[in-house]
């Protein structure tokens, strides 16, 4: 088939992919296009109809839509094409795509970068295992939020909560809002998975009940939902059967967490840390593959939108290097590695070259900690909690003091 | 499906004969009767075909060593792989061909394998080999290292049953059987012209003959026409399916043991997933399709002992099914017999494998009409073809840009995972996909591994732009299982 050409393809039209869209077309990229397959540019952010966004990047508190909008008019008034209901099927080695779209058929693109900004989904019941019936009524908190912020429709009136991330507590006030009633938010860890601000707005502000080490142990009903049995669980997660208890609801909405969507990457042959479920990559975001970049929560979930975009500028830096051929691979890469009470850390190798943030995060929450790099750099933050990433700048000179022969840094945290 | 122009309350037609249950094996049924000049219809209590037992089990096309020798059941799979190719080549569904290994994890069980061989080749069936872990391991290199020996039985095959009702409904209905769907059979009288009334929530039936293939409800049925020695023994079944990322792992029927409590069983479905079954627990309950959590775990470990490298973090959803076995016959056979008290009603009682068994089933019960005086002349414009639609993620190239040009719509990919396009949902909504369910098992939307979280929301626009229905009415399958309460501030 024959194919088109193009500088640089960006896949998603999120914050990650628009800032890294628009960062590109700064740095001088021309032939640029941007593959959307929903209708509308923005990505996640278009449903996000609460505020909280854009503190850093803007200086000023936003919604989520506001926050897209701000992206979508730097990109119009760059010029930039970004093709809706265009959905990319395939992702090659040789930096080629297929696309497919009502207007244009499905086309095939030779590329000379690729950026992946697909996002990520939700954790669905099927993966969690939950026994019971399969009624209607069961949502993902993402799915509840789209019915609502987007379709203009109500999910249900009574409700129970599984789970304290962010949209899962986002939705619990925003249910409220709407006039249901959330019964209670479970979690089965004994602490909330979200953000304290989203603990404190969401669920205390409204006295909305949260249960932790709490989870659902079964679900009843034949058509529509009818209600759970809530139990609470033992240190091994498994529901304690003396604590079960019915609770009447016909909606379940499920906030049990976000992956990384990498099916495609993976078919770029793009490899993927288990630990973050997003590609391997080095601070310029460039993955195994080169020429293909990731950022976003495409590359790790991220807790806000001003890093996402942050990320999105990197990549297009780099993309922007590869373009115009001035990014060479070096041998002097650093591996970044989890250590010691580190659960993940993006990203996972480095040049040496230039100043590099690492986003990190802790394994269990704790009081005042100490993260070190291994020999080079140290930083103490006040708390840290696996809900809320850790950032921190390694700064270039800092890679001087590195013998040649170092080619791996540990990367850990401990209590300060 | 829609079958609402033909039903109307206080609703009295005559039939030569009526299908109680379209499950595969009342489908099976109606479709073989549609050869002949007769008015029939087929009744099903679910607004879908497949939506009983049928949708849940594992779905493979069995070969007869499962089955006792001198049964009705042997004879009935005997050959099976071959009707369904068949079938699938007129009704245009899919069949895939897999092949299956039986293993044996200690020298101890070699000796089951080689009394599965003869089994099979008692009843006629041939191609039967016992292999080696060296060529265990050439097939599967995925398997336990444990495998000393297996199985190996060449041409069986794996179906997606839900799929198939429709299909064999719809081409029942393309040559004049009428479906009525949403529509219980509440009883069965006898009318004084010799004749049955069949009385449904939505009208009555009189009918010469009746064809009673309700599934686990089999026996309340059979109850009506006051054969009381009609008795089935229930058990559930848990399943668990897993994503396609993990799909390389297996590509035949992988069997271990079999107990009171499992089938240890890991196998391809027909859209390309794994299936690892099946765990089972007692129930009385017929509407209980809950998964209990000491069930899966079972299911788990009996994967791993298969394939160690399976693991629950990939698994994508599981479900249950109930089996029904019947006290009337030894050695768990089916019994598909005429009434004892009324005469031109046929009983079908068919546990598993009864998917397997099902185009047998169908020629055996329509010569047992035959028997009891149901006229069967051919009649000779019967069109033995059925038109699926085109699938957009299997379509090669050039066919993806045809369709596209013919309608753009197939352009636009609505479930994601499954790459579904909207041209295909909306087609199925058109010829009778009435539920999210019923969209979800004929078009895949929703099926893989994000289980609808993106394309439910859409989904439901379609159907309910396509039923030209309020959004609030839309369900996920049928009754009150509506999905939505509607527009807000309404
Ligand atoms: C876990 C599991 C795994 C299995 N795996 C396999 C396998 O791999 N291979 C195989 O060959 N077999 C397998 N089976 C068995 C196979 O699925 C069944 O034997 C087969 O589907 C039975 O089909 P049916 O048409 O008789 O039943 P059903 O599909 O239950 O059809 C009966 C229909 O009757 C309708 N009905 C009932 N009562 C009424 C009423 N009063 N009025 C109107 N309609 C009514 C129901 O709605 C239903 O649609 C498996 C079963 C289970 C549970």
């Amino acid at each position: 088939m024959k194919r088109d050409s193009l500088e640089l393809a960006v896949i998603g039209s999120g914050p990650a992919g628009l800032a890294a869209a628009v960062k590109a077309r700064q740095e001088g990229i021309k032939n640029l296009v941007v593959f959307e397959r929903d209708e509308r540019p923005g990505g996640i952010l278009r449903q996000c109809i609460h505020s909280g966004f854009g503190l850093e990047k803007f200086n000023e508190e936003l919604t989520g839509p506001e926050y897209a909008n701000r992206y979508i008019k730097m990109a119009g008034d760059h010029g930039i094409d970004i093709e809706l209901n265009s959905t990319v099927l395939e992702l090659d080695k040789d930096r080629s795509i297929r696309v497919v779209s009502e207007k244009k058929g499905v086309r095939d693109y030779a590329c000379n970068a690729i950026i992946l900004a697909m996002g990520c989904r939700e954790r669905t019941r099927g993966s969690l295992d939950i026994p019971g019936t399969r009624p209607a009524g069961i949502f993902t908190a993402g799915q509840a939020q789209r019915l609502i912020n987007i379709e203009g429709l109500v999910p249900g009136r009574e409700v129970v909560i599984l789970g304290s991330g962010d949209i899962g507590m986002i939705m619990a006030r925003r249910l409220t809002l709407e006039g249901a009633k959330v019964k209670a938010v479970l979690e089965i860890l004994p602490y909330t998975n979200g953000l304290i601000r989203n603990e404190i707005q969401c669920l205390r502000d409204f006295n909305i009940p949260l249960m932790l080490e709490h989870t659902v142990a079964k679900v009843h009903g034949e058509y529509r939902l009818e209600g759970v049995t809530i139990a609470q669980v033992d240190h091994r997660r498994n529901p304690i059967e003396k604590t079960e208890r019915f609770r009447s609801c016909e909606t379940l909405v499920l906030s049990v967490g976000l992956i990384p969507e990498n099916e495609l990457s993976k078919t770029g042959g793009v490899l993927i840390d288990p630990r973050s479920n997003g590609p391997y990559v080095d601070e310029l975001m460039e993955t195994s593959v080169p020429g293909l970049f990731a950022c976003g929560n495409v590359l790790h979930v991220n807790d806000m939108a001003d890093n996402v975009s942050l990320e999105g500028e990197l990549a297009a830096e780099g993309a922007r290097l590869r373009i115009t051929g001035q990014r060479s691979v070096s041998d002097q890469m650093v591996d970044l590695k989890a250590g010691l009470g580190i659960s993940q850390i993006v990203p996972q190798r480095c040049s040496k070259k230039q100043d590099v943030w690492l986003n990190l995060r802790v394994k269990k929450p704790m009081g005042k900690i100490k993260v070190k790099v291994g020999d080079i750099r140290q930083k103490t933050f006040v708390c840290a909690r696996p809900a809320e990433m850790v950032r921190l700048k390694i700064p270039k000179k800092a890679f001087e003091a590195l013998g040649p022969d170092i080619t791996t840094l540990q990367v850990s945290c401990e209590e300060a | 499906m829609n079958s609402d122009v033909l039903v109307q309350d206080g609703y009295l037609e005559e039939y030569d004969v009526v299908v109680i249950g379209a499950g595969i094996i009342g489908s099976m049924i109606a479709r073989e009767l549609s050869r002949f000049q007769i008015r029939g219809a087929l009744i099903d209590k679910e607004p879908f075909p497949g939506f009983g037992v049928t949708k849940s089990g594992m779905a493979q096309i069995h070969s007869t060593d499962f089955c006792p020798p001198g049964t009705l059941k042997g004879k009935l799979c005997l050959d099976a792989p071959e009707r369904f190719k068949r079938l699938a080549d007129q009704l245009d569904v899919t069949y895939k061909e897999v092949d299956e290994l039986w293993l044996a994890l200690d020298p101890s069980q070699i000796a089951n394998l080689e009394a599965a061989k003869e089994r099979g080749e008692g009843h006629g069936a041939t191609g039967y080999e016992i292999i080696d872990a060296k060529k265990i391991r050439e097939l599967e290199p995925h398997v336990t290292e444990k495998a000393v020996a297996a199985l190996y039985i060449r041409g069986l095959g794996v179906i997606h049953p839900a799929e198939w009702s429709f299909a064999l409904t719809e081409n029942a209905v393309q040559n004049n059987i009428e479906p009525h769907f949403d529509t219980s059979v509440l009883n069965i009288q006898k009318t004084e012209k010799g004749k049955y009334r069949v009385l449904t929530s939505k009208g009555s039936f009189n009918t010469n003959f009746i064809v009673n293939a309700a599934g686990l409800f089999a026996d309340e049925i059979a109850w009506m026409v006051q054969d009381h020695h009609i008795r089935l023994t229930l058990k559930k079944g848990s399943v668990a399916i897993f994503d396609k990322s993990v799909s390389h792992l297996v590509r035949h029927m992988i069997f271990g043991t079999f107990s009171e409590s499992h089938s240890q069983n890991v196998a391809p479905t027909a859209h390309g997933n794994l299936i690892l079954g099946i765990h089972y627990t007692k129930t009385e309950n017929k509407n209980d399709t809950s998964v209990e959590r000491e069930g899966l775990g079972k299911i788990i470990k009996l994967g791993k002992e298969l394939v160690p490298e399976l693991s629950e973090r990939d698994i994508i959803t599981t479900f249950s099914g109930i089996m029904a076995a019947n006290t009337m016959t030894n050695n768990g056979d089916f019994y598909i017999q005429p009434s004892e008290h009324a005469p031109g009603v046929i009983h079908v009682i068919a546990g598993a494998p009864g998917l397997t068994a099902a185009p047998g089933i169908a020629e055996l019960v329509v010569g047992m009409l035959a028997d009891a005086g149901m006229d069967v002349k051919e009649i000779k414009e019967f069109n033995e073809k059925r038109r699926g639609w085109p699938r957009f993620s299997t379509a090669r190239l050039d066919k993806q840009k045809e369709m596209i040009t013919q309608n753009p719509k197939y352009g636009h990919i609505i479930c994601r995972c499954e790459k579904v396009s909207e041209g295909e949902i909306t087609k199925a909504i058109h010829r009778g996909a009435s539920t999210l369910d019923a969209v979800k098992h004929v078009t895949r939307a929703g099926m893989g591994r994000c289980q609808g979280g993106v394309c439910e929301p859409m989904v439901l626009g379609l159907l309910s732009k396509g039923l030209g229905i309020p959004i609030e009415k839309v369900t996920k399958k049928g009754k009150e299982s509506f999905v939505t309460e509607g527009v807000m501030g309404k």
